[in-house]
């Protein structure tokens, strides 16, 4: 029974007392030898219990603990944000963009029913004429003459809605339009036999009116659609092929103006190849020439000044005259320090080059897109002449259109600003929304939810004030908050981690304490199935 | 004027045409160069960075507009036997470092969270505009990346790693919020094609000096600097740039770029990778090296059509209305101070205060120092109970 069948050789006396004697051939034969092995005494099943208990304890904490504790402190805090909201603002379901001009007429010589009908007329006239249905002028007699009459005989929507432009009809012997330098008034002249009677349903006075407007307004409506035309608005909702020729000038205007801002900071720099001129007369020269024009535009943003005089630099190009192909060239951005690291703001560069070399055809300015204006001057005396060009060239690098008086292209420009910041903002939602699909590990925080809801909810306001000022403040503060809940700091971070990685990370964590764990159960359900079976 | 006369043209023509695709240009450029490795041996890295960063500099870049990511201090590392300078060939020629040079991102900052937030842009209020990538739909990108990788991943700072999916999903997320216009993405590392098979975001061409299970090889050492100053992949990019593109007016192709590599002279497999590309290969070897390289803007000259006169009127013309308009202001100040009314000054000047970004408060100040506490407590009454278990 203790001795193998192999190792028949081996005496009982050899391993009597648990020891071998070592005799010279004992190594090759102890291999062989195994004790006597001693059954332990049987188990209580007191102590049975007491060990699956035991088991049973452990494998619990796992499992109500630990288990838990792992899920909680590992998952990726995800807030939960309205996909189908932000999807709907991104392709252009959850808001029409129309932009009601409100146009009043004040015609204080003309009948009160004489004044109507030509409302009526120069509407229909108007109607006719427009083929974008977002961009919609509509008529009204001014308060004063008639309080509470439209043209659709709905109630007037009350004084706070603004006037886009007044048209004031005046008496006079030839027919012609004046349009207001300094304020949104249209002067219309007529002769006295053009007020309609009322029986026709057009008349010369109507048509010209509707066609001065259209006229005047035909640049902003073609910069709205442009801009709608390029978002991703439904297709039938974008408004009609543009003249190729007109579909360019508005690509160059989006090219040359620089993105919104709250603030814009102005940087006017002086360089010189040599010692002279040490100085120039920026201050008063700004305050003549460019304040009056930055009051004007504080409604839509705000600007800081800084001037430079840099001595000894050298353009990048070289020669008296210029090519035009090289002209990209002559900022020295190596050694001219043009940094824009003042402040939060982005920079808009105006250089003034003291030096007598001039662009091929006879330039001495030019402009270059979304980043400034560049003037040669060999004479820095008077800085008039370059002061008026970069106020021309602040104007397009705004973005304002190139026509009409200067109130109504600020209110163009309100208008079009308000309109891509509300196409900027939504298209941040989308982007916000397909990003969180496609990447389900990367974390979102309770403020980008937060920042979500707030930017729908002016999203909101804006796309029904869109056209006034309210509109633009509306939807400057929808852009800040998409563009901060895009770029939620927190939102980063590796989010691909490659399986052998995990493996390497919770085995040596995981791997001691689950062996003595799995070891435990599978010897407990070895030893049961044993006793089941000798108790069969 | 130009667009208003065109809006006189008869609207009506406009509905037959069919609408024309708008071919958008770009109108800046910015390169990130990153360095990722430290060390002395890792000299080269470092070289092959600041060669680009020259290079990049002077086609027209401004300093600005580029993001230096540099790991360590070569120029000034003891075993450097010409300090305060870096080549990046063995004639010593050119010192890379200079007396003009913009670091962004150096030392310890150089890390993939930081290289992912600079992508993405998602950094803090405090974070300098110099130190951002402030790009727009409008950008073409020159993304240039060298170290020690493998396959699919990129080793940073010898601790961490990046990999293809972090960085493929990070240009993904600029694509999504229209970062960039175009983007080239060149890696010069061991298996540096693997780096971007996984990209998926439009616009890019992307191209890298070896291929899976093939190594990058440095291309010559300086045995007074006393170790490999370039790798050869960098080395023959930048000999076709110093050589073929001199002047920013350059017209050499990317397809040139490409077609100049020689894989005898390299010593692995360069791989250009352009099914991300619209237009593919044809599309995108047409494109210029300085649309990525250099800073071409399309600047419009005022008055070259040589209508002088008329120009001139517009300016006095703007000229007089901005009087008129100071005049208008003037009424209307003078009207407010006679109504007494105190003028705010913030309101009618543009403000040259700029204001310091915020410091955030942290609300968990207690609950910080209470856990802190506790741990500490916990290790003190382990320490007594073993002392006193070592005593008995």
């Amino acid at each position: 029974m203790s001795s193998t069948p192999t190792a028949p050789a081996i005496s009982e006396a050899e391993v009597k007392d648990g020891k071998i004697e070592r005799g010279e051939d004992a190594p090759a034969h102890a291999v062989s030898v195994a004790p006597k092995k001693k059954e332990p005494p049987p188990e209580t099943p007191e102590s049975i219990r007491l060990r699956l208990f035991v088991i049973l304890s452990f494998w619990a904490i796992v499992l109500f603990l630990g288990l838990p504790i792992w899920w909680r402190t590992t998952a990726i805090y995800r807030a939960k944000l309205p996909l189908d909201q932000m999807m709907d603002w991104a392709d252009g379901r959850a808001c029409r963009p129309v932009f009601p001009l409100r146009i009043s007429i004040e015609a204080d010589s003309l009948q009160d029913h004489e004044a109507q009908h030509l409302l009526r007329t120069t509407q229909h006239a108007l109607d006719d004429l427009n083929d974008f249905s977002a961009h919609h002028l509509r008529l009204q007699l001014s308060p004063p003459a008639n309080a509470s009459i439209t043209v659709d005989g709905l109630p007037t929507g009350g004084s706070d809605e603004e006037v886009a432009l007044v048209i004031r009809l005046l008496p006079g012997t030839e027919s012609k339009a004046d349009l207001q330098s300094y304020s949104p008034i249209l002067d219309v002249h007529y002769t006295p036999n053009q007020i309609p009677s009322s029986s026709s349903s057009s008349s010369f006075l109507a048509t010209y009116i509707a066609n001065t407007l259209r006229e005047m307004f035909a640049e902003e409506q073609a910069m709205i659609s442009y801009l709608l035309s390029t978002s991703s608005a439904p297709p039938e909702r974008s408004p009609k092929a543009l003249v190729p020729e007109v579909a360019e000038s508005l690509a160059k205007w989006t090219t040359r103006s620089i993105k919104y801002s709250r603030t814009y900071h102005l940087t006017f720099s002086l360089f010189t190849p040599s010692a002279t001129p040490s100085s120039w007369d920026i201050e008063a020269a700004l305050e003549e020439h460019m304040k009056p024009l930055l009051q004007s535009f504080s409604s839509i943003s705000n600007f800081t000044i800084d001037t430079q005089v840099q001595l000894y630099a050298n353009p990048g190009v070289n020669g008296n005259v210029l090519k035009k192909e090289d002209l990209s060239g002559f900022i020295n951005a190596a050694e001219w320090p043009l940094s824009p690291s003042i402040g939060g703001a982005p920079t808009v560069n105006f250089i003034i080059y003291v030096g007598d070399m001039e662009v091929e055809g006879g330039g001495k300015s030019w402009l270059i897109p979304q980043w400034g204006g560049v003037v040669i001057q060999s004479d820095i005396s008077d800085l008039r002449p370059a002061m008026l060009i970069f106020s021309n060239q602040l104007m397009s690098l705004l973005g304002a259109p190139e026509s009409g008086s200067l109130p109504l292209r600020l209110m163009t420009l309100v208008r079009v600003r308000s309109a891509g910041l509300l196409l900027k903002a939504s298209g941040t939602m989308g982007s916000l929304a397909r990003l969180t699909l496609a990447l389900p590990s990367i974390s979102i925080p309770k403020s980008v939810a937060d920042g979500i809801y707030t930017t729908i909810e002016h999203l909101r306001k804006a796309c029904d004030g869109l056209g006034g000022t309210e509109g633009l403040e509306n939807a400057i503060i929808a852009e800040e908050a998409a563009e901060k809940a895009f770029f939620e700091k927190s939102m980063v971070g590796q989010v691909y981690f490659p399986d052998e990685h995990k493996i390497a990370v919770y085995l040596p964590l995981l791997g001691p304490v689950a062996v003595p764990l799995v070891m435990g159960v599978l010897k407990e359900v070895k030893a049961w199935r044993k006793r089941r079976r000798v108790s069969r | 004027m130009k667009l208003a006369s065109f809006l006189r043209l008869p609207v009506l023509l406009a509905s037959v045409l069919a609408p024309i695709p708008i071919a958008a240009e770009h109108t800046s450029n910015w390169a990130v160069l990153v360095s990722t490795s430290r060390f002395w041996f890792n000299y080269r890295h470092l070289a092959n960075v600041l060669s680009l960063y020259r290079t990049v500099k002077r086609l027209g870049i401004p300093d600005s507009q580029i993001i230096l990511m540099l790991p360590d201090d070569m120029a000034c590392n003891p075993r450097n036997a010409f300090p305060g300078t870096v080549y990046s060939n063995a004639d010593r020629a050119v010192d890379l470092y200079g007396d003009n040079i913009e670091v962004d991102y150096r030392g310890y900052e150089v890390t993939v969270e930081n290289f992912i937030r600079l992508l993405t842009d998602r950094v803090g209020e405090e974070m300098p505009r110099s130190k951002r990538l402030l790009t727009d739909d409008r950008s073409n990108i020159l993304v240039y990346m060298t170290g020690h990788g493998g396959n699919e991943f990129l080793k940073f700072q010898d601790a961490e790693e990046i990999s293809a999916f972090d960085l493929a999903d990070a240009f993904e997320q600029m694509w999504e919020k229209k970062r960039y216009h175009e983007l080239l993405f060149m890696i010069d590392t061991c298996q540096a094609n693997t780096m971007y098979s996984k990209f998926y975001s439009p616009n890019i061409i992307a191209t890298g000096s070896s291929e899976i299970d093939q190594s990058s090889y440095s291309h010559h050492a300086d045995n007074d600097v006393g170790v490999a100053v370039i790798d050869r992949y960098t080395y023959y990019n930048l000999d076709f740039l110093e050589t073929q593109v001199r002047e920013p007016s350059s017209k050499m192709t990317l397809g040139d770029l490409f077609d100049s590599y020689d894989e005898s002279k390299i010593h692995s497999h360069p791989g250009v990778r352009w099914d991300l590309f619209p237009g593919d290969e044809q599309g995108g070897r047409e494109r210029l090296v300085m649309d990525f390289f250099g800073n071409v803007q399309n600047v419009e000259v005022d008055n070259a059509g040589g209508n002088d006169t008329e120009w001139r009127e517009d300016l006095l013309q703007l000229g007089k209305k901005i009087a008129e308009l100071r005049e208008r202001a003037e009424a209307q100040d003078a009207a407010v101070k006679n109504n007494t009314v105190p003028e705010s000054k913030g309101g009618t000047h543009p403000s040259r205060k700029i204001r310091a970004a915020k410091v955030e408060i942290d609300e968990t100040w207690w609950g910080k120092k209470a856990v802190g506490a506790l741990a500490l407590g916990g290790c003190a009454i382990v320490w007594l109970a073993g002392t006193y278990q070592d005593s008995t």
